[in-house]
């Protein structure tokens, strides 16, 4: 195998350089990219709520979090704020009105709490203009894109929202290079 | 390094470009065709629902994309705001070679006679500006034909007794109906309708090369997996090149069209794909680049002797900016409706084009293409459950058991529904944006309630035992990706941009080629007449070439 | 005592190298051969990769036996790696998005046929190990059909770049010629096509060598190493992920096969969007063998099909019908009776047969 000298010299200096970030992994292993633990556990209950678990999968078994993790990292890494800011308000909102955690409640108390948020009835100073909907509809839109969209964006783990709506996939179609449709291949005509 | 002077720039590669600088580079012209984006694949978004054409949440997967570009628009409040390119109201097409003729659905329609008189046939509208184009519908015909067969189109048209009439019949037989098909089919039938398969601009059969679509699933807003989709990315644009004397250059952004002393036009300055600014020189400059980005450039392109853009001493550029006012209706059927033929859309019917009383225009009526699993999140009744175990089941149990019949009402158009050019926000590379402003004229909810109501009626003939309307037209910006009518043809050049070859009124070497000519935009999907248009007017600046070379 | 002064700069800079490489190449050897989960899964971005592996038939495979190009040969490992850590710190990427490329896909497979030479043999033997230029280059099938994007899904699925950098020209009129010449002798169908290497299951366990009779060479493999790669996703389909296709035969459902391996067979020999049976690829047995799975007659790796027939008609039934000399396509392949189709009543019209 011949090496040509630019190449060797590229993958040393990226080798040399990328050892002097190797102190910055240190303490820093979480599973995930953007959002803290906190975040994460009360955002996993809000879109349990959206795609509740039944007799199929809900946003949770589907890696909803994880997708909007993922494109918190990506193609929504403006949206951070608005999600940080938001969840954090939510929480306190929760906490002021019902002493606990929005994830330690009830379900249909959950419930209720969504749908306050929904509907701007929520008396809270982060959410002064009736904004509250539209951190709602932010949240219930990703879940959406999360559980129904490709796996390849962190949700829809396994195709399950697929699955549970009955469409195959990988598309099973095959090449129309034989015969057209009206000419198949010799099989018995009652 | 200087480029080399041309005969002709073509400024964008989808429809109207396409068969614009193919007609041009067949006739001996030399051509420079610019396309902001690049040659796209298959390969790279292949059927992924949230980065297409259609749902563009993770962005639009043929561009063009958002660092670059972005639009300041304006709500009927007087808000303005910055749009993204996938973000609603951005009015977008894809950037890249062939544009949306890559990703579209691929409807195949020709106007009808009646679409070329609007005003002769209904009069006038109070508040639009309604009027006849200065072309008939026998003038297009020739340019119909040459799109249908270059460009590729299978249908039936013999089964459409609305249809008019043609020299020639279409290259290709129709495609078979899906399960919703024959469902509606019957239906239509027995309401005593005249349904009939929806001619596409997609191979039925193998065709110039190219093999037949297999019926995937995600077509409209996919590139095609087979090449069995027709746009002009894999027609006329390679049929230009193969001349040798049209050059594809890609990821270019057309800054400005030149103007001289005179009030000619000398070429174009543009941004390559480093940014480096550059400038073409050439005889004539053919502008086809949306109604939206068509009128940009032309309002960008400033000179003593058009203070306010090339061609605009009369105020018309960017006015009547017109789309479609989409309007549907759905219905829950007992039993599955759905077979997994794609792309969902294959029956039409046009009763309800013209000559309905009371409405002025009309449009067709088609069943819908499939809807993704994401995109099926939005359909639901008035009233239903947007989260939760009520919107999981219906998601679960009714998405195979759901029709939904919609249609593009011919809008009126009006003056204050515009694009002009932001005098503060500029794009990347500092050129002003794009601004679009007003509204649907109010007409447009009235069209849209009558044709909502038909496309009810027939779900209800079909069987549905639940049915809910959706009803298009609502005041707002118009556009979308139907969008039109920004540069109007004229016979009077203080009433309208073009002559009726696509001339500048004022200027005579700068022609439009695209979907912003369109007088008003009939009932139907435009891509076809807008390739019409590109051939025509091709073949127009191609015969004045031979004549004259253009040179005044 | 050294003097400074003779020191000059330029020997400093050198020393300085000379102790740059050192360090780097000391921890370059240290990684090679240090176990993963001190190297390779100090990063998360690759946790997921190598949990899969851990819980695997394949766990006691070190990572770089089998990722060669990854762990083993110089600048290309350098890349990737640094590559890896940088996004890393980045944080951008995790491991969901870190994939083989090709050629590493191709370097596994040696290691595959290590371990299971008599499958890599048979797979050899059959249609699945076809390279990329008979393939591609095939004119029968080019003239017919214009090469697309979707023959990537089936063949040369790990191909990185598109269709249109692969051959040229891409038209029915040919003549035609791969671009990159190096990879017309390439397998098309590689082992991970059908095969994910990080599934569940247990190692099997080594022959006892001392105890002749525990040696049994006809093992069963297990089947849950056996998934669909989608080009689509870049990612394989468990069995159990798989759909079961519809068929139809004139409106009513076909039985298919129990057997779920099945499922992925119809991946590529798959009918028309119709669901027809004996549509486009489909060979999904109708007639008298519905329901019979691909496996009953075809061996998995060649899919030699031969002596399938003894299997379930030994010559020595009961009724006397000898079903290979029948005039079916087992017979000849000229034959109008497709096995995979065929009825009585193809040769026997007028009698109420299946």
């Amino acid at each position: 195998m011949s090496i040509n000298r630019r190449e060797f010299l590229k993958g040393l200096t990226l080798a040399g350089g990328s050892l002097l970030f190797f102190p910055a992994c240190k303490g820093n292993i979480s599973f995930w990219r953007v959002l803290t633990e906190e975040e994460a556990s009360l955002l996993t209950a809000i879109t349990e709520q959206i795609i509740p678990a039944d007799e199929d999968p809900g946003a949770t078994d589907a890696g909803v979090v994880n997708f909007i993790d993922k494109q918190l990292s990506g193609f929504y890494s403006g949206l951070k704020d608005s999600y940080r800011n938001g969840l954090e308000a939510f929480q306190d909102y929760c906490r002021k009105k019902t002493g606990a955690n929005f994830e330690a409640l009830a379900w249909d108390v959950q419930t209720g709490l969504l749908k306050d948020l929904e509907a701007n009835r929520i008396d809270h100073p982060y959410w002064e203009e009736n904004t509250a909907s539209r951190f709602f509809s932010m949240i219930r839109n990703h879940t959406m894109q999360g559980f129904y969209g490709s796996p390849r964006h962190g949700g829809n783990k396994n195709y399950v929202s697929y699955k549970m709506m009955r469409i195959d996939y990988p598309h099973v179609i095959g090449r129309n290079i034989y015969t057209p449709r009206s000419e198949t291949l010799n099989i018995y005509q009652p | 390094m200087r480029n080399r002077h041309v005969n002709a720039v073509v400024i964008g590669s989808g429809a109207g470009g396409g068969p614009a600088a193919k007609e041009l580079a067949n006739n001996g012209m030399t051509v420079v065709l610019f396309e902001r984006g690049d040659w796209q694949a298959f390969d790279e978004h292949n059927d992924d629902e949230l980065c297409s054409q259609r749902t563009t949440v993770l962005g639009n997967a043929y561009g063009p994309d958002q660092d670059k570009h972005w639009r300041v628009v304006v709500d009927s409040r007087g808000n303005e705001r910055i749009v993204y390119p996938h973000e609603g109201g951005y009015n977008n097409n894809a950037a890249c070679v062939g544009s949306g003729t890559l990703s579209y659905g691929a409807m195949a329609w020709r106007f009808m006679p009646e679409d070329f008189r609007m005003k002769s046939e209904y009069g006038h509208v109070e508040g639009s500006t309604l009027e006849d184009w200065p072309i008939s519908y026998d003038d297009l015909e020739p340019f119909y034909t040459q799109a249908e067969w270059e460009i590729g189109v299978a249908g039936a048209d013999p089964q459409n007794p609305f249809v008019p009439d043609r020299k020639k019949p279409l290259p290709m037989p129709p495609f078979e109906y899906n399960l919703e098909g024959r469902i509606l089919f019957e239906a239509a039938k027995r309401k005593g309708w005249h349904p009939f398969p929806i001619p596409m601009l997609r191979n039925s059969i193998p065709y110039a090369g190219r093999p037949a679509c297999y019926r995937m699933r995600t077509c409209v807003g996919f590139a095609c997996p087979v090449n069995a989709k027709c746009g002009t990315q894999n027609t006329v644009i390679p049929v230009a090149m193969a001349t040798g004397n049209c050059e594809v250059r890609t990821r270019c952004q057309v800054a400005e069209i030149m103007l001289d002393d005179k009030g000619r036009a000398t070429g174009v300055k543009y941004f390559d794909r480093f940014n480096k600014p550059q400038i073409q020189t050439a005889d004539v400059v053919v502008v086809a680049g949306s109604a939206t980005e068509t009128a940009r450039l032309l309002l960008n392109s400033k000179s003593k002797l058009f203070p306010a853009g090339a061609g605009n001493n009369y105020d018309w550029v960017g006015r009547n900016l017109q789309g479609h006012a989409y309007t549907a209706a759905f219905g829950l059927f007992d039993d599955e409706v759905y077979d997994d033929v794609g792309p969902g859309a294959c029956i039409a019917i046009c009763d309800f084009n013209h000559h309905v009383d009371g409405i002025v225009g009309g449009g067709l009526l088609a069943n819908e293409f499939i809807p993704m699993p994401y995109l099926y999140t939005g359909t639901r009744p008035p009233g239903a459950a947007g989260w939760g175990k009520e919107h999981k089941d219906f998601q679960r149990n009714q998405f195979k058991k759901t029709i939904a019949v919609m249609g593009p009402f011919q809008e009126i158009p009006n003056f204050e529904s515009r694009v002009s050019v932001d005098p503060a926000v500029k794009d990347f590379w500092g050129i002003p944006v794009a601004r679009l402003s007003g509204s649907r004229h109010p007409y447009d909810r009235k069209g849209c309630e009558m044709m909502s109501a038909r496309a009810e009626e027939w779900l209800l003939e079909a069987g549905a035992h639940f049915t809910w309307q959706r009803i298009g037209g609502g005041p707002g910006l118009s556009g979308g990706q139907h969008q039109a009518g920004t540069c109007r043809m004229g016979n009077d050049k203080k009433t309208s941009v073009t002559n009726r070859f696509g001339q500048l009124h004022e200027i005579d070497n700068v022609f439009v080629a695209d979907g912003s000519l369109v007088v008003t935009n009939g009932g139907f999907n435009p891509a076809l007449t807008i390739m019409a248009l590109g051939f025509y007017v091709g073949h127009h600046i191609a015969d004045m070439w031979k004549g004259t070379r253009l040179k005044s | 005592m050294v003097n400074i002064k003779t020191f000059g700069p330029l020997a400093m800079l050198l020393s300085i190298l000379a102790l740059l490489i050192l360090f780097t190449g000391g921890f370059y050897v240290w990684w090679n051969n240090a176990s993963p989960e001190k190297t390779c899964v100090s990063c998360h971005e690759i946790n997921h990769a190598f949990n899969s592996w851990n819980a695997s038939a394949h766990r006691e495979i070190g990572c770089k036996e089998c990722h060669g190009t990854a762990l083993g040969n110089g600048i290309h490992s350098l890349k990737e790696k640094s590559r890896m850590v940088l996004t890393h710190v980045s944080n951008n990427i995790h491991s969901d998005d870190i994939r083989l490329s090709e050629e590493q896909i191709l370097q596994t497979m040696n290691r595959c046929r290590n371990c299971h030479q008599s499958e890599y043999t048979k797979w050899q033997s059959g249609g699945h190990s076809a390279h990329y230029s008979a393939i591609f280059l095939n004119e029968a099938q080019n003239s017919r059909e214009q090469l697309n994007y979707d023959c990537l899904r089936c063949h040369g699925m790990f191909y990185e770049k598109t269709i249109s950098d692969l051959v040229e020209p891409l038209s029915v009129a040919g003549p035609w010629r791969l671009k990159e010449p190096g990879k017309a002798l390439q397998p098309a169908i590689p082992c991970m096509a059908c095969h994910q290497i990080h599934s569940d299951g247990e190692p099997l366990p080594q022959p006892d060598y001392s105890e002749p009779k525990n040696i049994f060479y006809g093992r069963k493999m297990s089947e849950k190493s056996i998934a669909f790669y989608s080009r689509h996703e870049k990612t394989h389909f468990t069995l159990k992920n798989l759909p079961e296709p519809v068929i139809l035969i004139h409106g009513d459902t076909v039985k298919t096969p129990k057997d779920p391996v099945y499922r992925l067979c119809v991946q590529c020999h798959a009918p028309s969007v119709w669901h027809e049976a004996g549509t486009a690829d489909d060979r999904t047995p109708v007639g008298v063998h519905e329901g019979i799975s691909c496996r009953a007659c075809h061996e998995p790796h060649s899919n030699n099909q031969r002596n399938s027939c003894d299997k379930c008609h030994p010559a020595i039934s009961n009724c006397n019908l000898d079903v290979k000399t029948m005039n079916t396509s087992y017979l000849s392949p000229s034959s109008p009776n497709n096995i995979h189709f065929v009825s009585c009543r193809n040769c026997h019209p007028d009698q109420k047969l299946r």
